[in-house]
């Protein structure tokens, strides 16, 4: 939906210093009905990234595009678009309906769809009994939650998310998670960062992995994992009453397993070692 | 059409954000205290009274527009790119000139609410002592609220280009030297020096003559005023405030939202 077309950002904060490369050459594209992990550490670029292809800033080079299906020129293509910027900051006087209105009615929505709408959503982000506080009296998590809220108001077709489970508790990180499977499964596009890798894992299916700025890994969850599986097996026994775990090169797998049940070892569990994709991105190299 | 209506909302919601974060009462205390000191003045002075009512009244109703517009207007901008609540506002489909246009609306209605607050207060208290009505106290009402919203503009650029704190600083010593022009100008010994008098012409087109503004002197002393002058300072807010803008839509489109 969105096109990155070798996106360069240098940052020139001081004279005296030496440019800093935030994006270099970053090239992918957000396909239509899926659910995009877009992966990196700190300082990555994955927040640059966001606010290049929300056009906050200007990339040095490069440059962006929207895709037809979205709209024909920039404002037509932000009218599908939902946007929850990183650590969102808002109108600490309003209250939190008070804010759904403002950032409603910039979306072309008359009051009765606002209030339909938020109807809707307050459940499901469990904020409705705070929506007639003031936003500066909501805790890290309720500013979470009403912030995706209104970047659901107007029934967006791609979801754009900077780190939108940071911050939040087990059980806020799980009820978010949820409701962006839920968005998935009603066909909409979610594009979200975060330097959790198991979170992307659970609930993707594809990542964009960012390193330095540069794209390293662009795929599909399940490619990545298939790709990476070691050719060693794990194997779990009881030696007495302790319980023992040995990794064991997959070729050397029934040789050990004979000598285990000769002697008479209770086997637990047998498993093709399988790495997490956290240990797949910190080994992963440029190609 | 869409347009006007983002504007609109903006503003809308604008005004609400500084009207809830207290300023009324703060304008409120100001008025019981204008009303306080003109009640002191009445009981002491012999003479004039209502004159000196007049006088604290607009005194006190330019400078607090004047306040507000510098120091809410620097931050009415700033705020929102440093707290990046900009961004919910533009990345919805809202064109960057509506969110200045937006923004600078709604603090320009808090300066009418000001204005017609502390001016209400002012006005009963002179016509209760005795005062009498005149066309122009309305006109010097006037101008203060466009003296306000000028310097308003001005701070808005400034700290579009510059951080916050300069944006006051710059602002207020442009709103002195403004005022002072009138004063330079006709002095005699600059009048003879070309190069001072160039100097001051350039000053002249570029920066704002709020003295244009300023009918206090006019008002207390009764004097007349020709309704040219009037129209004519009122078109001059017209463009500069129109250029002034212009320069903030240009800027900020431009600028790098970080
Ligand atoms: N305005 C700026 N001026 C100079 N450097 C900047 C600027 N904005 C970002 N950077 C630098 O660009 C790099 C990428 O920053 P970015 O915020 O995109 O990282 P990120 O991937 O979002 O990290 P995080 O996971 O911590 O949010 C960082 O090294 C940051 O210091
Ligand atoms: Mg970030």
């Amino acid at each position: 939906m969105i096109d990155f077309c070798n996106v360069s950002k240098v940052f020139n904060t001081d004279l005296l210093k030496k440019d800093f490369h935030a994006l270099k050459s970053v090239t992918f594209n957000i396909p239509e009905g899926k659910t995009i992990g877009f992966l990196g550490a700190n300082g990555a670029g994955k927040t640059t990234s966001l606010k290049i292809a929300m056009d906050f800033i200007r990339p040095t080079s490069g440059e962006i595009k929207y895709n037809e299906s979205l709209g024909k020129n920039k404002l037509e293509a932000f009218k599908n678009i939902g946007y929850l910027p990183e650590r969102p900051f808002f109108y600490p006087h309003l209250t939190g309906l008070e804010f759904c209105h403002y950032m409603g009615a910039l979306t072309d929505l008359s009051k009765a769809e606002i209030e339909s709408q938020v109807n809707v959503w307050a459940i499901k982000f469990k904020i409705d009994f705070a929506l007639n506080r003031h936003i500066k009296n909501y805790s890290k998590g309720m500013l979470q939650r009403i912030g995706f809220l209104a970047t659901l108001l107007h029934n967006p077709k791609l979801i754009i998310l900077d780190e939108p489970l940071a911050g939040l508790d087990p059980i806020g990180r799980k009820e978010l998670k949820d409701i962006i499977v839920q968005l998935r499964d009603e066909g909409k596009t979610v594009f979200f960062s975060s330097h959790i890798i198991s979170d992307v894992e659970e609930i993707c299916d594809s990542v964009i992995f960012l390193k330095d700025g540069e794209v390293v890994f662009n795929g599909s969850v399940d490619q990545i994992m298939k790709d990476n599986i070691k050719p060693e097996t794990r194997i779990s026994y009881f030696d007495g009453d302790s319980l023992l775990t040995e990794v064991i090169p997959n070729n050397k797998k029934e040789e050990y397993l004979s000598k285990l049940l000769k002697d008479g070892k209770e086997i637990v569990s047998l498993q093709a070692e399988k790495p997490t994709l956290e240990e797949i991105f910190y080994n992963v190299k440029k190609n | 059409m869409r347009e006007i209506n983002k504007i609109l909302t903006i503003a809308k919601f604008t005004f609400k954000e500084i009207i809830k974060s207290n300023i009324l009462v703060n304008i409120f205390f100001l008025g019981l205290g204008l009303l306080l000191v003109t009640y002191v003045a009445y009981s002491f002075t012999y003479g004039e009274p209502a004159r000196i009512a007049l006088d604290f009244g607009l005194g006190t109703l330019s400078l607090s527009s004047v306040g507000i517009a510098i120091f809410i207007g620097s931050g009415i901008l700033a705020k929102e790119i440093d707290s990046r609540t900009v961004y919910m506002i533009i990345s919805r489909p809202v064109p960057r000139y509506c969110f200045i246009l937006g923004k600078v609306m709604g603090l320009i209605l808090v300066l009418i609410v000001n204005v017609l607050l502390l001016s209400t207060l002012t006005l009963s208290a002179y016509f209760f002592i005795g005062g009498e009505f005149a066309p122009i106290l309305m006109w010097s009402i006037l101008f203060i609220l466009f003296e306000a919203i000028i310097a308003l503009l001005v701070v808005s650029l400034l700290s579009l280009i510059s951080s916050q704190t300069i944006a006051v600083i710059l602002s207020m010593i442009v709103y002195v030297l403004g005022h002072a022009i009138d004063g330079v100008k006709l002095t005699s010994m600059i009048a003879k020096n070309k190069v001072l008098e160039s100097i001051i012409d350039v000053y002249h087109f570029f920066l704002p003559g709020y003295y244009k503004l300023n009918l206090k002197e006019h008002v207390i002393y009764k004097q007349n005023i020709e309704l040219d002058y009037l129209v004519n300072n009122t078109f001059y807010v017209l463009f500069y405030s129109l250029f002034l803008i212009t320069l903030c839509v240009l800027t900020f489109n431009k600028k790098n939202l970080d």
